[in-house]
């Protein structure tokens, strides 16, 4: 009889404890998946303002620069492009990210190609609407990287938390599956090349 | 057994990683005690560094949004832009409410390499702090001063450009966690302790009044100091140098807003 009491209590125990363990667990993760989402859409608002930016600035090249038009149509394509490819903030997957990534460098080169063509026109480089237009850039591209290191971080932690032992367990269990990091493209730290 | 190894695995990893996080994060720590004038390159004379803390901790206990001035030697490979964010958000300036935070960080010319300036703006204050703004100041405010080698009117000057716009944005005065609420809390425990002495003491006398329970009492008096100590302490910070002292950085967060500029 006592015996028989002494084992439901410690099963009740061990049944309490594991419930809570998972509970915790799983909310964790939640709130770290919350957290690389909302990063992600800020990610996605600092490279949106980027490309909200361009038809100014292509306007205002054009009026300088005109015969420049091969220059000023790669940056209208690849901003067509990278504005295409958009990322469902619940599938984050390395993949997914990779893709977003590759099409917004692409605009990165093509947008540096532009602002290197200033050093044949000095009227445009001293134009007033330009130099606004190109301090705003470059705040802009200064927000996107802060987004994206954060954006980051936060993956890094949730990545970290889905793959520890025993946690990893009840993220197998419950589908919680590895989200994809912003890496550096090889060579897009290296500004383009001028050319005469 | 396999516990136990499991346990010190995540002890090394966990220490590898703090080793790792040390090598990626080659900036400066929070300043202990925390400051808002952190003269790392050492440019400011101690009259002018206190000056500023001054001014800039007035300026944080009337309208809560933190400004903090920091000069280093060497931006250790970092972008300035991305060194002053993140200043910002691994110290946590401004508050965490607001994200009222400012850092003014200066790179001094040397013979070998640009001087350098960003001030990068906290989220809570993009709004009255434009960047272009920010950037009109290192213009037209900081940079013609820096190049005269006088980097104090010049740090100085932008600062107070700074706290025109910021409060006009964010003016809320610092919740007073200062002096009168922290020496009301001492003054109340201090009272509730002596009630309990006087209880306990009075208790032993009309009880058994033996041993034990006179050296349990003046163990309770012991205490006392210990714990208002604790009070005083957690309370707020009172500086010594400057009348008041700065009260810590709040947790702000920043987005890479702000402008820099390099003479």
């Amino acid at each position: 009889m006592k015996k028989g009491l002494v084992t439901l209590i410690v099963v009740a125990v061990v049944v309490l404890g594991g419930f809570i363990w998972i509970k915790n667990v799983y909310n964790r993760m939640v709130t770290s998946d919350e957290h690389v989402q909302s990063s992600w859409s800020q990610v996605e608002n600092v490279y949106q303002r980027r490309a909200d930016l361009i038809p100014n600035l292509v306007a205002t090249v054009k009026g300088y620069a005109a015969h420049e038009s091969e220059t000023l149509e790669a940056v209208v394509a690849a901003r067509a492009k990278a504005t295409q490819v958009t990322v469902d903030p619940s599938d984050l997957t390395p993949e997914a990210v990779a893709g977003f990534n590759e099409a917004q460098s692409e605009l990165s080169a093509a947008l540096g190609r532009l602002l290197l063509i200033q050093e044949n026109y000095p009227d445009l480089k001293a134009n007033q609407n330009f130099l606004e237009l190109q301090a705003q850039l470059e705040g802009t591209e200064n927000r996107i990287a802060t987004e994206r290191m954060k954006f980051n971080d936060a993956v890094k932690a949730f990545n970290t938390s889905i793959r520890r032992f025993p946690d990893n367990i009840i993220a197998s269990v419950f589908g919680f599956e590895k989200k994809g990091y912003f890496e550096a493209k090889a060579g897009a730290d290296v500004a383009p090349v001028v050319e005469f | 057994m396999d516990i136990i190894r499991g346990i010190s695995l995540k002890t090394a990893l966990i220490l590898i990683g703090a080793v790792f996080a040390m090598g990626a994060y080659a900036l400066p720590s929070r300043p202990e005690p925390q400051r808002l004038v952190n003269d790392l390159a050492g440019i400011f004379s101690s009259r002018q560094t206190a000056e500023l803390e001054k001014n800039l901790v007035a300026f944080d206990d009337s309208t809560s949004n933190q400004i903090t001035v920091v000069t280093v030697n060497d931006l250790e490979g970092y972008a300035a832009s991305e060194y002053a964010t993140r200043i910002g958000l691994d110290w946590g300036v401004g508050s965490e409410k607001f994200d009222n935070g400012i850092v003014v960080l200066v790179k001094p010319k040397t013979a070998g390499s640009y001087g350098e300036v960003f001030i990068a703006v906290g989220y809570g204050l993009e709004g009255a702090v434009p960047d272009a703004y920010a950037k009109r100041i290192i213009e037209n405010v900081m940079i013609p001063h820096f190049r005269n080698n006088d980097y104090f009117s010049g740090v100085s000057d932008a600062c107070d450009m700074l706290m025109k716009l910021a409060s006009g944005e964010i003016s809320e005065p610092r919740e007073s966690e200062g002096d009168p609420s922290a020496v009301f809390v001492t003054l109340f425990a201090l009272f509730i302790i002596v009630c309990a002495i006087i209880a306990i003491i009075g208790k032993n006398d009309s009880g058994n009044g033996g041993s034990g329970g006179g050296s349990g009492g003046r163990r309770t008096i012991y205490m006392g100091p210990v714990i208002t100590g604790g009070r005083n302490s957690g309370g707020s910070s009172f500086g010594g140098g400057f009348g008041g002292g700065f009260g810590g950085f709040g947790g702000g967060s920043f987005g890479g807003g702000g402008a820099g500029g390099r003479w």
